[in-house]
């Protein structure tokens, strides 16, 4: 052999037929795709199944959508919009179910003349453990009509409980998401859907956990009660920690403070 | 071959290939959409919309990985070259799996409320100036456009008509967009789950192609400086008639830099360019099948003597004179015109030794 340096010869190390596309694959080339077949398929469902099986718990919430629900009690728009109905069986006498429209825009509802009066409201339930909500069509007449009953003042008007200040530590969830439309409606993933959702009017609520573990959902106020300002929106999904006051109003805790206590941690 | 233009120029292998991708497409999404869906209790159970977001888009993201690694894989074992041939269709499927995954992440994420989804996108995250807290969407969104982009001119009228340098370019593209999605992946899904199953999973997958990109990169760069180019000022020497295997070629560094494939077939010699005039594929390590040199990546054929593809199709490529004095091949370094009609050297009996 007699090449001048530098030449050379792919012959010499690629001795096998050659796959070309559009001829039928050399035998060689048959036997190789076969034996990494099965290789290829575990590969694949073994990397999915893996992928799949540790994602994290999503939560307990649950959005009802394959019924319709009724509830009725005393519609109020303050600080949220919300329904106080009786309870007699459950420990605090009542139930406050939030109200939200569909989609992200539940600033669009608008309750006029219903306004702090006795309703029945039919729509899809979303639910959180404890915590309820009721997803209804923008247009009032499709989901509410008056209610013929009485409630007591404990219901309809439940004294504010002080429970104290409190410095806590936790993250802004949008209630929709968090209590059951997404799961998991938690974490950065959701982060743009739960800030674009606070936007649209969706009551936020602080997901914090006790000393002991537990969930804690509370419904976020400025510090006079009211709907919290949209400057709280660049905290929203992140670990943040506020000093505020935590109120009881009848089954709900709200913690209120102003976006301007928030501190990203 | 371009001889004419189809949406889609299907063959045998090429069905067969793409009836494996959506296969394993089908087999990872059904298995990502069975397993999330059982993983939880009942109550505890995952949407099955943004589960189907994180299937699509852990599918996307593996796609690409595999797609990235075949270059390589098929430079390091000739084995994997049947991997390249229809890759273009395994990257336009990949991105059809992509725009599954944005589309819906659009919709569910960022539709239905006060503001366009698009601008959502971009603003309802505001914190630009963190790392942590960065907006991966936006991250992932210039990567989808990168792969429209590719997908959209993946097709052999834009590669003649951007002329291949500008397509190679726009279509090298795909490391950037692949840095992009594994900083999607690490500042989206990575900060929201805690399992280390998916950090140690990204990390093998971005190592491992810069491995086989690095290992395959070593092995050229080798091969490179093992072939100096070769000194003189005229006709150059290559090598004896019998240094070649029949219907193959040995390949040459001219004394300019240019590459060129000395093929030896029916007792004959001839030098072409070494670069494929489809994707610059190495025309010296393919061979001469049905009398014309078959490129060894997508199977495209010119004629030896002129470089000329068989009708109907048009291609040219450059020829080089060629002549045996003395039992030695001779090139001549100066490159004929593509398509140029040069007459074989004759290898007489005996191998040509004077």
């Amino acid at each position: 052999m007699s090449k001048t340096k530098g030449v050379i010869d792919p012959a010499a190390v690629d001795k096998e037929e050659m796959f070309i596309g559009w001829a039928p694959a050399p035998a060689v080339d048959r036997r190789f795709l076969l034996a990494a077949l099965p290789f290829g398929l575990l590969g694949a469902g073994g990397a999915s199944w893996l992928v799949a099986s540790e994602l994290g718990d999503p939560g307990a919430g649950e959005w009802l959508t394959n019924a319709t629900h009724e509830v009725t009690g005393l519609l109020t728009a303050a600080p949220y919009p919300m329904i106080r109905v009786a309870d007699p069986s459950g420990p605090y006498g009542m139930r406050t179910v939030l109200l939200v429209a569909q989609g992200k825009c539940t600033a669009a509802l608008k309750f006029g003349v219903h306004e702090a009066s006795l309703v029945t409201a039919s729509g899809v339930l979303i639910q959180r453990k404890n915590r309820q909500m009721l997803e209804v069509p923008p247009f009032l007449e499709k989901w509410l009509e008056p209610a013929e009953i009485s409630l007591s003042s404990d219901v309809a008007d439940p004294t504010p409980v002080n429970l104290g200040s409190a410095r806590l530590s936790g993250t802004i969830m949008d209630s929709k998401c968090f209590f059951g439309v997404m799961r998991p409606g938690h974490g950065k993933t959701h982060k743009a859907c739960a800030s674009l959702c606070i936007r649209g009017g969706i009551p936020p609520s602080f997901w914090a956990r006790t000393r002991d573990g537990r969930e804690s959902i509370m419904l976020m106020t400025d510090s006079n009660g009211g709907p919290m300002s949209m400057d709280i929106l660049p905290y929203v999904a992140d670990p943040v920690e506020a000093e505020g006051e935590v109120v009881q109003v009848g089954d709900l805790i709200q913690f209120r403070a102003d976006a301007s206590a928030y501190r990203r941690i | 071959m371009g001889h004419q233009y189809k949406a889609v120029q299907w063959n045998g292998n090429k069905v067969v290939y793409d009836i494996y991708v959506l296969g394993f497409i089908a087999l990872f999404v059904g298995v990502f959409m069975f397993v999330g869906l059982q993983t939880h209790e009942s109550g505890h159970r995952a949407d099955p919309v943004v589960l189907a977001i994180r299937a699509l888009g852990t599918t996307a993201f593996m796609l690409l990985t595999i797609i990235l690694a075949i270059g390589p894989l098929a430079r390091l074992n000739k084995r994997f070259l049947p991997l390249l041939y229809n890759r273009r269709h395994f990257g336009v499927l990949t991105f059809l799996v992509a725009s599954a995954h944005f589309g819906l992440a659009l919709l569910w994420y960022h539709g239905g409320g006060p503001l366009n989804p698009l601008v959502s996108l971009f603003s309802s995250n505001p914190l630009y100036d963190s790392i942590p807290g960065f907006p991966f969407e936006v991250l992932g969104f210039v990567a989808f456009l990168i792969m429209m982009t590719m997908a959209a001119t993946s097709h052999d009228f834009w590669l003649n008509n951007l002329a291949a340098p500008v397509w190679k370019a726009l279509h090298m593209l795909v490391y950037p967009a692949y840095a992009l999605l594994v900083m999607h992946v690490v500042l989206g899904a990575l900060m929201t789950e805690k399992s280390m199953v998916y950090p140690a999973m990204t990390a093998a997958a971005f190592i491992g192609v810069t491995l086989l990109h690095l290992i395959a990169g070593v092995r050229e760069w080798r091969a490179d400086n093992g072939m100096k180019s070769l000194k003189s000022k005229g006709w150059v020497d290559i090598c004896a008639p019998d240094d070649i295997a029949d219907n193959r070629a040995v390949i040459a560094p001219l004394p300019k830099g240019d590459r060129i494939a000395v093929f030896r077939y029916d007792r004959k010699i001839s030098a072409v360019t070494n670069a494929c005039r489809h994707q610059n594929g190495p025309l010296g390590e393919g061979r001469v099948i049905d009398g014309c040199i078959t490129c060894p990546w997508h199977g495209w054929q010119y004629r030896p003597n002129d470089g000329v593809s068989p009708p109907p199709f048009t291609e040219k490529i450059s020829t080089y004179n060629v002549k045996i004095e003395n039992g030695r091949v001779l090139v001549d370094p100066k490159p004929n015109p593509p398509g140029t009609h040069v007459e074989p050297a004759v290898i007489p009996a005996g191998g040509g030794e004077a």
